[in-house]
């Protein structure tokens, strides 16, 4: 387990715990208009500065030996941050998790709160220019979602049942989209995403640079070498660079599990069933890795 | 040292009102395989209007992650990006 589990699990995974979606948790902290008025502004929040470095040219900085760690802690305590959120402009407490399929199903039968609805992925937006309609937003976050309009997708319904809301994410998951929970901010869980590698800014800062944006799943891929034939095609559906090909002649892949981040997209890809998600605690090689 | 990659855009030529508006564009965002640019609405917008075209811009953020490719370079209709 994670430690946003041992934390806020309750002695589950964090975000299978029901108290983080309800609506008493946006009331208690006063999340309704900290949310309206980070949404409003979404666009901005990523190029603004951050305790005083600017985020354009911030990525040559991370590459500079002891200043690059320095503001890599800085930004992972920020985003790990469990105070109250006071700054909408500031990405504060806005953690994540890789979720594979199965997880992103019980979260969306039993934990998300109504109504549910599905919204144009901004990060898409910002680094492609493109509007999909690849993320899931569930209570008090739906609501807010629907005063502005830039976020709503141009189709005649963006309101989901749980049932639409599950075949809508596996559809995405099919496509390769990595399916990612956020807390945004701290405690309120109100965002399932669905995005790829490198578009997605939560996975960029922690694929590209190392900063703590986001954690791995729970999970980890194993293969099942005798029923794997060596075609390969989920070495071109791994987000992540984890699956390469297998030794000459030996007819299977090679898979780097500290690489992986169990998001379980390469299980799409395999006619065999040969890929098959592991808990990451029963490995010991990245138990507790994440 | 690390020899660093500039990516310059000219906003004369793109954004901020004063050429096109870069959402109707979007060339440079979509051709870049390692998806340095971002689309962005410009800070200081607090009261007035977010949506106004006047206000949005594309910034180089990641230049480190640039593989010298050129298709933005070769591909913007308004010539507006240099890469030293």
């Amino acid at each position: 387990m994670c430690d946003l589990c041992m934390k806020h699990g309750a002695g589950g995974k964090w975000y299978l715990n029901a108290k983080h979606y309800s609506n008493e948790v946006v009331e208690h902290y006063g999340l309704q208009d900290f949310l309206m008025e980070q949404y409003k502004n979404f666009e901005q929040v990523s190029m603004r500065k951050v305790h005083g470095f600017n985020a354009e040219g911030l990525d040559y900085k991370l590459r500079i030996p002891i200043i690059g760690r320095i503001i890599k802690n800085v930004a992972g305590n920020m985003l790990h941050s469990t105070k109250p959120p006071k700054d909408p402009f500031k990405p504060e407490g806005h953690i994540g998790q890789v979720v594979p399929l199965e997880d992103a199903i019980a979260i969306l039968e039993e934990c998300a709160a109504e109504p549910i609805i599905e919204k144009n992925c901004m990060c898409r937006y910002m680094s492609r220019g493109e509007k999909e309609a690849c993320c899931i937003n569930f209570g008090v976050m739906s609501d807010i979602i629907e005063k502005l309009p830039r976020f709503i997708p141009e189709k005649d319904k963006f309101h989901l049942t749980r049932k639409e809301a599950i075949a809508r994410f596996t559809e995405h998951n099919k496509k390769g989209y990595i399916g990612t929970i956020w807390f945004g901010p701290f405690p309120y869980i109100n965002n399932l995403c669905s995005c790829a590698n490198p578009e997605c800014a939560g996975i960029r800062p922690r694929f590209d640079f190392g900063i703590m944006s986001i954690h791995k799943a729970e999970y980890v891929i194993q293969l099942d070498k005798n029923i794997c034939d060596g075609c390969g095609n989920c070495i071109l559906k791994c987000p992540f660079d984890a699956i390469k090909k297998g030794e000459p002649h030996s007819n299977t892949i090679k898979i780097d599990i500290d690489k992986c981040y169990g998001c379980g997209v390469c299980r799409h890809a395999c006619l065999q069933e040969a890929l098959i998600l592991c808990p990451r605690d029963l490995i010991p090689q990245v138990c507790g890795k994440y | 040292m690390l020899k660093k990659t500039k990516i310059a855009i000219d906003y004369c030529k793109c954004g901020d009102g004063k050429g096109v508006d870069p959402r109707d564009c979007c060339i440079c965002l979509r051709r870049c395989k390692p998806a340095v640019f971002l689309l962005h609405q410009t800070l200081g917008v607090t009261e007035e209007d977010p949506y106004n075209p006047s206000k949005w811009r594309v910034t180089p953020q990641w230049p480190s992650l640039c593989t010298h490719c050129m298709n933005c370079v070769n591909e913007c209709p308004q010539n507006a990006i240099k890469i030293t």
